[in-house]
């Protein structure tokens, strides 16, 4: 049993590492896609270093909710992380604490958090990039709600690790339609939920198209640190989600013995950089949405997973 | 091998219209279209003497349901292609759309032939596509707005009922797989029907019935017809209206008597309710047509749907009644479209309401408009009284009151509201003009020939036609 | 369940999703990629189902939709359509697209129930995906039809009805006569060629390609216009 305790911190430490890493992998290949020469990948914690050292300016009209998100924000991830197989197979201590709709919940709540925060400082930006997160959050909602009735009425469970055991076995199941057509929904749900092109453009300076980045315009010094740290967190945890439980549950350690979880760890940084190589062509080959368009684009996802559903519902 | 020629002629006279020289596309019409006329009477004359004629065995031959078929489209495609040399060259004038329109004609013409030949159902689906292909630009040949806007929603529709159709025959081939195997051609399925599964059955004709139904023009998916058949010139609404339809509703009805072999099939509700509501719509939305294309276009959708009612009501009186109405609604309704193109020959207009007093701008136009709508209408002493009586008293003796007495109270209707709109246009208070163009010879001679058959079968029935009738009958029920 | 009969179920899965993709697309252009698609993914069905239970003739149907789906018939319309027809898209809807995608998907849910008698009905080695996606993506085309008025997208929803009736077909009539087959393959180029005359004849006359919002030819509007004349 401290076996486990000691993977989950290990888990959790692997997650706080690693994810701005994977943020400054992404920003590299991006600009190497397009003939640029790109950030060092070291680039996300260099940013952090020099933040954590700035003083941070705090508006005096704002509440206990702008000073609180930042730690809201890094800290929701790290406790999806406990639930979740980032580099065990089998569950681990604090597994069983919340299945993926509760976990879902912490990170939604993370959201909650960051809308408010947005329009705490009164800033004319931050309402509304946060009135463009609440409603890509809503319609994104119907297609969370259809993968999850999908996957759990597969692998008769909402935990993570049992699902994972029951989701992908045979090569025949990997290519079950209901398989297939649930990672599209899924990839465009992420696409969605972290802010990427087609739906936001994460690079972007305009305030008045940002969707996502002008809520964290306010934070600064030690906030704004945490903002970024647990924004890459985020993502390193919906990429574990997709990738660990539904895409390619191999490589993960299936022995309770430290060699393997260390051996995990490199495995799970692979997967990784190779969705990022299909992120990449994403971002890179489609333009950014018009705002109303995006009811379409998660209309499709809608569509993709209802369509999965069926297609197992009707045991075909 | 007559079947062959049969099908090369209509061929070979398309090849010959693409020729630089017109005059000689039409000469190749014709004589195609007499030809093919004489070579189906002589299939007629070996069918009613030895009962079937087999060309190549399980993909062509002839019964006596077929020889009918053969007959009517010739003797209408003879009186089109007749009527269109006059008509065509009164209101054509550049040789590059004659050569379009006579090559398309034959191309139409021989979809048409090919349909009742083949007794393979896939083959036959794909002549049935082909008789919409091959007309589709005849029906848009005056590139008006209307013109065009009818042929892309005859187009659309034919098309949507034909994938629809084939979805059904594919279900027909699996239910007889599954059957136990066996020729897949109509004796075929006939043959095999009790054997078939009651929901593979029902399905595929359900899916038939809607789908081909698109393409008959019944109800409620009649809604291109009244518009493809007013606005494409009047020999080839002749040709559209007169037996395109009652083509492709012979398909239909070939699945009848596959499906009456099954248990507890219900066919009879089907064709009724198709039935009735085709001639119920068409009789109510005769009442407020304005256009007097348009009013025939209607009454082929009644017909229709008296025709596919007797053919299920399940009596051999019945079927005969339904084949009786067949060639006369054919025959009648090609008289009256050629009426109708005569008549805007003269007035130039297709509108009732501008056309007053025509037996007076133009006897012939006028009396045979009137005929003509009388005809179709069911007054006695027309083939088409004869036929639906025949039908009712089929009905009344399977004791089908209500549903014979719908059917009285929709053709009643019709015939009101034609007669009225035709008396209106024909002795109305009229303004006595100049007709706008002479009416050609050729079409004299068209309406004619197709008006002493309509007059004759009034009274008298020859006996070889009559055996035919029942020979064709007789492969309508089991 | 097999990895063949596995992978026929994924083609089946995408032919929907191309088939709910040309009810929501707005360009002429995705519409005709789409279909390329959709006819590759049958011939791939064809393939599968002809090495699961050893049909040559499926072969032969795999083999005839490649070349008359996806190299004939967008050949054919480049010919006869000009070229501006392609670059259309739909600025506005008949039903806005969430919508439509709503009601397609009812119209999937309708056709798969409806499919179930017909399926209990067959024989176990005919049952699979095929029939109720082929029936399912036949209503999907229709509705397309129905909701969609630039000329390219309407031709593709009827094309995209034949695509579906015969997705069904290859697990009902798997020993069809190749020349049954090939002979509607070859009335399908012949009807997408007089579809693009006529497409063109009215982007000449009328000068527009919005074909499905014709509509002049009615008994209601020609007494509306009366009345207001």
């Amino acid at each position: 049993m401290i076996q486990r305790i000691v993977f989950n911190l290990i888990q959790v430490a692997v997650v706080i590492v690693f994810s701005p890493l994977v943020t400054g992998v992404l920003n590299r290949l991006k600009e190497n896609v397009q003939s640029k020469r790109g950030p060092s990948v070291l680039q996300p914690y260099r940013d952090l270093w020099k933040l954590f050292q700035k003083d941070e300016i705090v508006s005096d009209q704002s509440s206990w909710i702008f000073r609180t998100t930042p730690y809201v924000a890094f800290v929701a991830p790290i406790f999806v992380t406990l639930l979740i197989p980032v580099l065990t197979s089998y569950p681990l201590f604090f597994a069983f604490m919340a299945d993926m709709v509760g976990g879902g919940f912490v990170l939604a709540l993370a959201g909650f958090f960051k809308t408010l925060a947005a329009v705490d400082t009164g800033n004319p930006y931050g309402p509304m990039g946060a009135s463009r997160t609440r409603m890509v959050g809503f319609l994104a909602e119907p297609v969370f709600i259809i993968v999850f009735f999908t996957v759990a009425f597969v692998a008769n469970s909402t935990i993570p690790y049992i699902v994972q055991k029951q989701w992908v076995l045979s090569p025949a199941a990997f290519v079950a339609p209901s398989h297939v057509l649930l990672l599209a929904a899924f990839i465009m749900l992420i696409l969605a939920e972290t802010g990427r092109i087609p739906v936001d453009n994460p690079s972007g300076h305009f305030e008045l198209a940002m969707i996502d980045e002008s809520k964290a315009l306010e934070f600064s010094g030690k906030g704004a640190a945490l903002m970024k740290w647990g924004g890459s967190m985020k993502f390193f945890v919906l990429l574990c989600i997709f990738l660990n439980v539904l895409v390619t549950p191999w490589g993960l350690a299936s022995e309770i013995a430290l060699g393997p979880v260390l051996l995990a760890i490199p495995l799970v940084l692979l997967k990784i950089f190779l969705f990022l190589l299909v992120l990449v062509v994403i971002e890179s080959s489609f333009a950014k949405l018009r705002l109303f368009r995006i009811t379409e684009f998660l209309g499709s996802a809608f569509i993709t997973s209802v369509a999965a559903m069926i297609m197992r519902v009707f045991s075909l | 091998m007559t079947v062959v020629i049969l099908l090369v002629l209509p061929l070979a006279a398309a090849a010959i219209s693409g020729l630089p020289w017109w005059r000689a596309g039409l000469a190749a019409t014709i004589a195609s279209s007499v030809g093919a006329f004489a070579l189906s009477i002589a299939i007629a004359g070996d069918v009613l003497r030895t009962g079937a004629v087999e060309a190549i065995p399980k993909w062509i031959a002839v019964d006596g349901l077929t020889a009918l078929m053969l007959l009517l489209i010739a003797f209408v495609a003879a009186m089109s292609a007749l009527f269109s040399w006059g008509y065509m060259s009164r209101t054509v004038h550049e040789p590059a759309r004659m050569r379009i329109y006579f090559a398309n004609f034959n191309l139409f013409v021989f979809s048409m032939l090919a349909v009742p030949v083949f007794v393979e159902p896939t083959l036959v689906w794909i002549t049935v596509e082909l008789t919409t292909v091959c007309s589709a630009l005849l029906v848009s040949f005056e590139n008006t707005h209307e013109a065009l806007e009818a042929a892309w929603k005859y187009v659309v529709l034919s098309l949507m009922g034909a994938g629809v159709a084939l979805l059904g025959f594919l279900v027909l081939f699996a239910a007889m797989q599954a059957a136990g195997g066996g020729d897949y051609t109509w004796d075929g399925l006939v043959a095999a029907a009790p054997r078939m599964h009651g929901v593979l059955l029902a399905t595929a004709f359900a899916l038939v019935l809607v789908g081909l139904g698109t393409k008959v023009g019944l109800a409620p998916m009649h809604t291109w017809l009244p518009d493809a058949h007013s606005q494409a010139p009047s020999p080839v609404c002749a040709l559209l209206s007169g037996v395109e339809t009652i083509t492709v509703l012979y398909v239909i009805l070939r699945l009848v008597p596959v499906l009456s072999g099954a248990h507890d099939s219900n066919v009879k509700t089907w064709t009724t309710v198709f039935g009735l509501l085709s001639a119920g719509v068409a009789a109510f939305l005769l009442l407020q047509v304005r256009d007097y294309k348009r009013m025939f276009a209607f009454s082929t959708v009644e017909h229709m749907g008296i025709i596919l009612l007797a053919a299920g009501l399940g009596t051999a009186s019945a079927r005969y009644g339904a084949l009786y109405q067949a060639m006369t609604h054919a025959l009648t309704k090609s008289f009256c479209f050629f009426a109708a193109g005569v008549a805007l020959l003269v007035v130039g207009t297709r509108e009732i309401a501008s056309v007053r007093g025509l037996i007076r701008t133009s006897p012939v136009a006028g009396a045979t408009l009137l005929i003509g709508a009388l005809a179709i209408a069911g007054a006695p002493p027309f083939g088409i009284f004869l036929s639906e009586f025949s039908i009712f008293r089929a009905g009344l003796a399977e004791g089908r009151y209500w549903t014979m007495g719908a059917l009285v109270l929709f053709v009643v209707i019709a015939f009101f509201g034609i007669l009225l709109q035709v008396n209106r246009m024909v002795f109305g208070e009229g303004s006595g003009d100049a007709p706008v163009a002479p009416i050609p010879r050729t079409c004299y001679a068209a309406l004619a020939c197709s008006g002493a058959l309509v007059i004759a079968f009034g009274f008298y029935l020859p006996q070889p036609l009559d055996r035919l009738l029942r020979l064709g009958a007789l492969a309508l029920g089991r | 369940m097999n990895v063949l009969l596995s992978l026929n179920t994924l083609a089946g899965g995408l032919f929907l999703l191309t088939a709910f993709g040309t009810v929501a697309t707005r360009q002429a252009r995705g519409s005709l990629n789409l279909f390329i698609a959709q006819s590759f993914l049958l011939a791939s069905s064809a393939l599968l189902l002809g090495i699961e239970y050893r049909s040559e003739h499926l072969y032969g149907v795999a083999a005839v939709n490649v070349v008359a789906k996806i190299i004939l018939i967008p050949w054919i319309l480049r010919r006869t359509l000009h070229e501006e027809v392609y670059t259309r898209r739909e600025i506005d809807q008949v039903m806005n697209i969430p919508s439509s995608l709503l009601a397609a998907l009812v119209l999937t849910f309708a056709a798969f129930f409806m499919t179930g008698p017909l399926q209990q009905a067959l024989a176990p080695q005919f049952r699979g995906t095929n029939i109720p996606v082929g029936f399912a993506v036949l209503l999907l085309g229709a509705f397309t039809l129905a909701v969609r008025r630039e000329a390219v997208p309407l031709l593709i929803g009827l094309l995209a009805m034949e695509n579906g009736a015969f997705f069904a077909g290859i697990s009902l009539a798997r020993t069809m006569p190749l020349l049954v087959e090939l002979a509607i393959a070859t009335d399908g180029l012949i009807v997408v060629f007089i579809a693009g005359v006529l497409i063109r004849a009215v982007h000449q006359h009328i000068g527009t390609t919005e074909i499905g919002a014709l509509t002049r030819l009615r008994e209601v509007s020609a007494a509306v216009e009366e009345e207001v004349a």
